[in-house]
């Protein structure tokens, strides 16, 4: 059974919905110069061009200047952790540290095989939450969810299709399609759903949401 | 009076003059030295070398080098290696294989770079080319093991097979079967990236076995360690060897039988792999540290008393990768052990940990900078710096040719003064003449930018994020660097002015990007107009650019220059100004 993810996306009016917070692009919060630091050198060189392309790109971003205490925000979402190991781990700027790819699944797999050895150690599997990070293809936040939450795919994907949606603002085409995928212990990438819950929750290390283009 | 002067060499001497020239930047020159010259070079040309796949068409290259039989190709931009290219950009490399299978059926060797390979490429390539003998894939990704067992049973002259850093879809360890029992001329064998549980050692065992010219081998994690002695014992004559996991029982049989054979391996040069480490196997390579000059220690989880016992086996060591692990007692003491070290590259083990897990600073560099006169490459991953540190090593390293510091947490100031390291980084350019790449990091104004291009003649490539505070930066190093080739740039406040005031500049260079900067779409669409030999790349994901007004910042431009127009293999996030419709006047 191919899992899909039936996202619907509506075309966004991008200037309204183009919100720093719902966005999670953080990393947009560190274009702080754009607040006013250092005019001084640029006017003297170019003069007021950019002073205005400024006040339009802040009027787009609807963000204030100061985006500080909106990291902490972001976290209270409905997948946020309160697990205290987890909290340093969150991906908050997409692609820094400059890393590359092969080397960070390799922090992360040593650390998350820390967590699941946690996790055992304190005897049953039930009861225990079971945090795995989600990804989804063209969102720069990557966010946790608590597998013990859910006792199906169903109840998964529908938690998911509920909070990516408000993140995933974008013109896509109306029949793209999302599927649910899962990294196992052995490292290997499989669609989700081909395995019974209690098996797939005993072996998911992480999620990803990918675009079907077929 | 002579008017001309007739240089009348046959054209089989200039042929053999040539054939010494292998640098490409000399054999370009040498073609422009008259038409002649062009012509008997384009013929004799063995090796191409093509830094951006989208800057020319497979048919363009084979026209003018009929006879080549080497050729390297680079993809994706570099910042896709940090996920910043979203899947499905490019960089397929099918459509340069078809082309060559009909055109260039003596091709020996492909050399990929962040390209998207498929096992559909992998078979064609083995079907086509009769005397296939290098097949180099560093970063690339779409293929499966499926396609390497094509490969392995078809190209029956196979010398390298090399496997850097790619995603490989690791369906099986068994396509190292498909190596026939009469194949014996492997010289290299660079497996490290495969991920699966299974492989086939005794496929392994016996193709080790039978290649008694194999000089590299580099395993990847799934082999166990008390399987390595096997594999080793068949091939000492290795030069270079990577180990696969690095830990099993600590059972005195075990250890003495994978010493033994290390031991008996006599020409090791470079040692790697190291996945998982039990410190209580680390003496087992001792023996053979005296002569090691590369060691990559950048997955192992060791801590620094280990890393220093080892490092001062390692008197002959050039180059070094390692974790942070080694801190900063651990740099000092390999300042001191390791005089011959050249490269040195320090990787973070908690890159997003807010807190510090391990106590490395700017004072590891220093003292390698002070320890190691021949010293002309860094990767340093850190979480402070001072302006004082970087002038110190500025003074200490001359020689740099390649500098890349990562401060871990954007826009750290110099921890002393709280001031910019504007001056730190002016000192690296000043002092290191050299200088072919430099990546920044910390808190940077316009004033490092000034430097760089005051001072980076012969920078050839340049990393910038988070820094900045306005357009005069940019400026002033697409003014000032002479030598730039490509430029990436993320996260900092350069819009349209400076890019466009410049514009002709990119044509000089291979390619820039920047991401999450302040460009317009309406700088783009004229830069693409005035300048019809660059091809002006808008990524954005959140959909058309033109549904938004002009004014509004695209979220990632990738300008290249090209003589083969427009790509034709664009995903719907990448949008290209030819396609705009409001161009087709003037």
């Amino acid at each position: 059974m191919e899992f899909q993810l039936g996202l619907a996306l509506p075309t966004p009016n991008i200037i309204m919905g183009f919100d720093l917070n719902n966005h999670g692009l953080d990393h947009l919060k560190d274009i702080g110069g754009f607040s006013g630091k250092s005019k001084r050198s640029f006017e003297q060189a170019f003069g007021k061009f950019k002073q205005e392309c400024k006040t339009k790109t802040l009027l787009l971003w609807s963000g204030q200047p100061n985006e500080e205490e909106d990291q902490k925000d972001q976290k209270k979402t409905t997948f946020s952790t309160i697990d205290e190991n987890d909290a340093e781990e969150v991906d908050q700027v997409v692609g820094w540290p400059p890393i590359k790819t092969w080397r960070k699944k390799m922090f992360q797999q040593q650390h998350r095989v820390c967590r699941i050895e946690n996790n055992r150690v304190a005897g049953k599997d039930n009861g225990r939450s079971i945090y795995v990070k989600v990804k989804m293809e063209g969102v720069a936040i990557t966010r946790k969810v608590d597998l013990r939450l859910y006792h199906s795919y169903q109840t998964l994907t529908n938690s998911l299709i509920t909070v990516f949606a408000k993140d995933k603002k974008c013109a896509d085409d109306d029949y793209t399609r999302y599927i649910l995928t899962y990294q196992d212990k052995e490292g290997d990438w499989l669609i989700a759903g081909d395995i019974p819950w209690q098996n797939f929750i005993r072996s998911v290390q992480r999620l990803k949401i990918v675009r079907n283009w077929s | 009076m002579h008017k001309k002067m007739a240089f009348s060499f046959p054209d089989e001497v200039l042929e053999h003059v040539f054939s010494f020239i292998q640098s490409d930047k000399d054999r370009n020159s040498v073609s422009l030295v008259c038409k002649s010259w062009y012509e008997i070079e384009r013929w004799c040309r063995r090796k191409v070398f093509v830094g951006n796949c989208y800057a020319v068409s497979p048919r363009m290259v084979i026209k003018r080098f009929p006879e080549f039989r080497s050729i390297e190709l680079k993809g994706k931009p570099h910042f896709a290696d940090f996920n910043l290219v979203p899947d499905g950009w490019g960089g397929y490399v099918f459509p340069w294989i078809v082309e060559m299978a009909g055109a260039v059926p003596w091709l020996e060797e492909i050399k990929l770079k962040r390209m998207v390979v498929t096992d559909e490429s992998l078979e064609l390539i083995a079907k086509s080319f009769k005397n296939f003998k290098v097949l180099i894939l560093s970063s690339c990704e779409g293929f499966s093991t499926d396609g390497l067992a094509a490969i392995a049973a078809s190209c029956k002259n196979l010398k390298e097979l090399d496997l850097r850093d790619c995603e490989v879809d690791d369906l099986s360890g068994h396509w190292l079967s498909h190596f026939p029992d009469t194949y014996t001329s492997l010289v290299a064998l660079n497996i490290s990236c495969l991920g699966s549980d299974e492989v086939s050692l005794s496929a392994l065992e016996r193709l080790v076995g039978r290649c008694t010219s194999l000089k590299t081998l580099r395993l990847n994690r799934a082999v166990p360690l008390d399987k390595v002695a096997n594999i080793l014992r068949r091939a000492p004559q290795l030069v270079e060897f990577g180990t696969g996991t690095y830990a099993a029982e600590l059972r005195p049989d075990v250890y003495s039988d994978f010493a033994g054979a290390f031991s008996s391996c006599k020409e090791l040069k470079s040692l790697s792999g190291f996945w998982d480490v039990v410190p209580d196997y680390l003496p087992a390579i001792y023996p053979v540290c005296s002569k090691l000059t590369s060691l990559n220690l950048s997955y192992a989880t060791i801590q620094s008393p280990e890393l220093i016992k080892l490092v001062s086996h390692c008197p002959n060591l050039q180059r070094l990768l390692v974790l942070d692990y080694i801190e900063d007692s651990g740099l000092e003491a390999l300042a001191s052990s390791c005089k011959d070290l050249q490269e040195l590259r320090v990787f973070p083990s908690d890159p997003f940990g807010v807190e510090p897990n391990v106590s490395l600073t700017e004072q590891g560099l220093v003292a390698v900078s002070s320890g190691c006169p021949k010293l002309q490459s860094v990767l340093y991953f850190c979480r402070r710096m001072s302006n004082e540190a970087l002038v110190t090593v500025a003074k200490n390293c001359p020689n740099f040719t390649r500098f890349r510091l990562c401060i871990i947490e954007p826009r750290t100031a110099d921890y002393l003064t709280l001031e910019p390291l504007d001056v730190g980084f002016g000192a690296i350019v000043q002092y290191c003449k050299d200088l072919q790449r430099l990546s920044l990091s910390g808190l940077l104004t316009d004033r490092v930018f000034e430097y760089i291009g005051t001072y980076a003649k012969k920078l050839e490539m340049l990393s910038v994020a988070f820094a900045g505070d306005s357009d005069l930066g940019l400026h002033h190093v697409l003014s000032g660097c002479e030598s730039l080739r490509k430029l990436e740039i993320r996260d900092c406040p350069f819009g349209d002015k400076a890019l466009l005031a410049n514009a002709a500049k990119l044509e000089t260079m291979r390619s820039l990007w920047m991401s999450s900067c302040a460009v317009s779409f309406g700088a783009c669409k004229l830069l693409a107009q005035k300048m019809p030999r660059l091809n002006v790349e808008v990524i954005d994901e959140r959909g058309p650019p033109d549904s938004r007004p002009e004014s509004c910042s695209v979220d990632k431009l990738y300008i290249y220059r090209t003589v083969a127009g427009s790509r034709f293999d664009m995903p719907p996030f990448v949008w290209t100004m030819e396609d705009d419709p409001s161009l087709q006047l003037s």
